[in-house]
């Protein structure tokens, strides 16, 4: 962002990394003493993480696919953030992103587009859907100013049992059974990035997002309201900004990002409408991982593809340790809470130091 | 004479803050029964070794010592334990308990249940040997400020403090009140006690103090017994070897033109928050090349009224009218546009964006002037300003991209002010609005700010200054009105005022019709 580095950026920067590398530590030694509670062998466990979600093309393409969603996820909830809104309607927006993909593929499914113009066009559904879904809470909250958070949570409910009724109702497809619907048209499915080991381009649209929302904070007069607004509401009204104008940009754009996310679920990864898109069954939904994700990341575009990556390698690694160690599948969860608790803990020390 | 040794003695304290020195190898030592002031500009490090001290910051070197044994002081708690007990600049209580309740937070002995009657006694004791009479029933946020402060000395003693040190105890009070306040303290020294007051004005020092350390730049230039200072003396170690801005002085004839409207017009302006009258029909004008001041003890209106113009806060009647052009119903924005620039009262809460670098700070609300032409947030444009006005105001920092956090309060004003100026001419001028401006400014920064107001007036802009310093009205100002409980009370032309008459107005007490 800006020139050289000075002294005191680069002490900045060593203070940063030495946080996070004292939390990687102690995360580490406490999932270490955890497998060894569970009498399995460390080495083994870590390797088996590793081998099976970047060690093959396969496990590597899953890894990408799971890197996509938390990314985008995370990207709505940290957008958010830094303009002082909490948005915990990740998974409701995926859905109605989700849904926006669905309407558009089978609603012009007669058109016989080619795949250029219709699958940007069933992402352009997705993202004004999600973008919808998000504008809904920022318009409650400047006409009556109702919390963002009560209202992305309810939110959440109302888009799983949309879901709910249009993948058993209308859309729904009897042959493959419950709250799923009929696969959406060929030439609406995004292209695979690898095609061999099943990984869609959804990963480089969630990278090319993050780098617009890193340029809108950075460089946009919006983007700098935007943070105006997030570090100090009073202090950025006094300065002659219009904070409920803020509100219906941050939360549609939140709303947007997430959709972005569900509209590639469609189109990429189920090619159908379904229950369980934000996140497999038995674990913590995208939602819910997009908060850690943002709060580790700091908010900031670069440290949450980082955090999301990390997350997307020990979501996919998890499933193996079950068959190499014998762990329970959710053990991978405990060791990303640990995670989460160690940064907050170090962060929380550093700044106390100073 | 095996004199005994001091009460207090701090020997070779360092401190610094990232890069910054904020203490360089300072010593002081206070004794028994003395009222000790501490005296320095904004960022001498008066306060900062205060905090030492009562155990709020640690020291890098340096040694303390109470009667003479080693004192290793390392949190407030060990503070207490050494009976040192500070007051400091806000007040620091919860304004829905009682002043009992507050007397006795975190001090209520053990168990859960604030058991705070039985302990009634106890605290007036305290109260009534230093004659600090304060009600004890009352919820604090109810008691005027004086009353809060007297509410915090009296937690300090009661907490067995025999040390205690007020940081810049004066700054909220009016003239009656800063009497009291030092009749009190006088009578706690007489008790005793060990008084360490911080300040930057030498009024008080002179009148209220037996001994006297000056702080500058970090360093102790000295310490001098009470008979043997002079106002002379303590200027020269305050400021050292340095120039005052030019222009300083009494001020001027009025410059305004009768022809043109006035920068600001204000008309029977009411607001009202339940049944209370924050405002009540207060009418006045600003007119182009003219300072106006409002003179008015804290709260009796002053940040309602200036939000109010400002378009912070809706109005239920009244119309404000800047350069001629009425107001009603334009957004904060608008309002700017139109050539109204406020400075906030509250600079940390209203004034800074705190994690933001200063850079971006200093174009807050620029923003939409600076970079109208490219439409992009140029951070290149921001640094620039931004080193222009480090330079021109003298900001102590390392550099703008530092969070505007890290700056101490008085270098926050002068961001704030260096900021409204350079809003002010982007915006092509039209009435300056500052909310006590120079509070917590040194001499010369204070005085840098007043001649940029006078520029202001020269320019042909209006200033609605308005201020809890009396003397700083009347250096400065045209004219001066003075309100109290929402109300204009009277307005009285420059430049020779009756200072006695304005107190009265402040206090309240209206001139009976003859």
């Amino acid at each position: 962002m800006k020139g050289a580095w000075s002294e005191e950026d680069r002490r900045h920067a060593a203070a940063l990394a030495a946080t996070y590398a004292a939390a990687a530590a102690l995360a580490l030694l406490a999932a270490a003493l955890f497998i060894l509670a569970f009498g399995g062998s460390i080495r083994v466990a870590f390797a088996t993480v590793l081998q099976a979600s970047l060690g093959t093309w396969g496990g590597f393409a899953q890894t990408l696919n799971k890197f996509c969603p938390l990314l985008l996820g995370s990207l709505a909830v940290a957008f958010g953030m830094r303009g002082g809104h909490f948005n915990i309607g990740v998974d409701g927006q995926i859905y109605a992103g989700a849904i926006g993909m669905a309407a558009v593929a089978f609603g012009l499914e007669g058109l016989n587009l080619p795949w250029p113009v219709f699958v940007p066009l069933g992402i352009l559904g997705g993202v004004l859907a999600g973008a919808f879904w998000g504008l809904i809470p920022g318009v409650l909250r400047v006409r009556y100013r109702v919390s963002e958070i009560f209202v992305t949570v309810m939110l959440n409910f109302v888009a799983l049992y949309l879901v709910d009724y249009l993948a058993n109702g209308p859309w729904n497809d009897p042959l493959a059974g419950d709250a799923i619907t009929v696969p959406i048209p060929k030439s609406a499915v995004l292209p695979q990035m690898l095609p061999k080991s099943g990984g869609h381009m959804g990963p480089l649209i969630a990278l090319a997002a993050a780098a617009g929302i890193y340029f809108m904070m950075s460089r946009t007069i919006i983007g700098y309201e935007i943070r105006a607004v997030g570090d100090n509401p009073t202090a950025a009204r006094f300065g002659g900004i219009n904070i409920n104008r803020i509100t219906l940009v941050i939360m549609p754009v939140c709303g947007a990002l997430s959709g972005l996310a569900g509209a590639i679920e469609v189109s990429g990864f189920h090619q159908t409408l379904l229950l369980g898109l934000t996140g497999p069954t038995g674990a913590p939904n995208y939602g819910a991982m997009s908060i850690l994700i943002a709060v580790i990341g700091r908010r900031h575009p670069l440290g949450v593809i980082l955090a999301a990556a990390v997350f997307a390698i020990l979501m996919v690694g998890s499933d193996s340790l079950q068959r190499s160690i014998g762990l329970p599948g959710s053990a991978v969860f405990v060791f990303q809470a640990i995670i989460v608790l160690t940064v907050l803990y170090v962060e929380a020390r550093r700044q106390l130091s100073t | 004479m095996s004199a005994a040794p001091p009460r207090v003695e701090m020997r070779g304290i360092c401190k610094r803050f990232g890069e910054v020195v904020a203490l360089d190898r300072v010593d002081l030592e206070a004794a028994k029964g003395e009222i000790h002031a501490l005296l320095g500009e904004n960022g001498a490090g008066k306060t900062t070794i205060m905090n030492i001290l009562s155990g709020l910051y640690r020291s890098d070197a340096g040694e303390i010592r109470v009667d003479g044994r080693p004192a290793p002081i390392r949190s407030p708690k060990d503070a207490i334990g050494f009976r040192i007990g500070m007051v400091h600049q806000h007040v620091e209580l919860i304004g829905n308990f009682t002043a009992l309740e507050n007397i006795l937070l975190g001090h209520e002995g053990t168990g859960w249940v604030l058991r705070a009657e039985s302990q009634r006694g106890a605290v007036e004791e305290v109260a009534s040997r230093y004659g600090l009479s304060v009600p004890l029933n009352e919820r604090v946020k109810a008691l005027p400020v004086g009353i809060q402060q007297k509410i915090e000395i009296l937690k300090a003693l009661y907490r067995g403090a025999d040390i205690l040190i007020l940081d810049e105890p004066t700054t909220m009070l009016t003239p009656q009140e800063v009497d009291a306040l030092f009749a009190t303290i006088r009578k706690i020294a007489e008790g005793g006690l060990t008084v360490i007051f911080i300040t930057h004005k030498i009024k008080e020092v002179l009148a209220n103090s037996d001994r006297i350390t000056v702080f500058r730049g970090g360093c102790r230039v000295g310490t001098v017994r009470r008979p043997e200072a002079s106002r002379e003396l303590l200027v020269q170690m305050m400021v050292g070897e340095r120039e005052f801005p030019a222009g300083a002085g009494r001020p001027g004839a009025v410059a305004s033109s009768s022809a043109g409207p006035p920068a600001l017009s204000v008309r029977d302006l009411s607001l009202r928050n339940a049944d209370i009258h924050l405002l009540k029909d207060v009418s006045f004008d600003v007119p182009a090349g003219a300072i106006v001041g409002l003179a008015g003890v804290s709260g009796n209106g002053q940040r309602e009224l200036a939000e109010a113009i400002a378009g912070l806060l809706p109005v239920q009647a009244g119309e404000v009218t800047i350069r001629g052009r009425s107001v009603e119903k334009l957004t904060v924005a608008a309002r700017i546009a139109l050539g109204l620039v406020l400075i906030p009262q509250n600079r940390i809460d209203e004034g800074i964006l705190p994690s933001l670098s200063l850079a971006e700070n200093f174009v807050l609300g620029l923003h939409p002037y600076i970079f109208k032409r490219s439409g992009f947030f140029e951070q290149g444009t921001a640094h620039e300003m931004a080193r222009i006005a480090i330079r021109d105001y003298n900001v102590l920092t390392r550099n703008e991209r530092v969070p505007s956090a890290h700056l101490s309060g008085g270098n926050i004003q002068k961001v704030i002010v260096a900021r409204a100026m350079a809003l002010f001419r982007a915006i092509g001028g039209g009435i300056l609005i500052a909310n006590n401006p120079t509070r917590g400014l040194d001499i010369m920064a204070a005085a840098f700010v007043h001649a940029r107001f006078r520029e202001v007036r020269e320019g042909g802009g209006g200033v609605l200054l308005i201020s809890e310093d009396l003397d700083e009205l009347c250096s400065i100002c045209d004219r001066i009105l003075v309100i109290h409980s929402g109300e204009i009370l009277g307005g009285f032309d420059g430049p020779d005022y009756d200072v006695y008459r304005i107190g009265e107005l402040m206090a309240g007490v209206r001139r009976r019709q003859p």
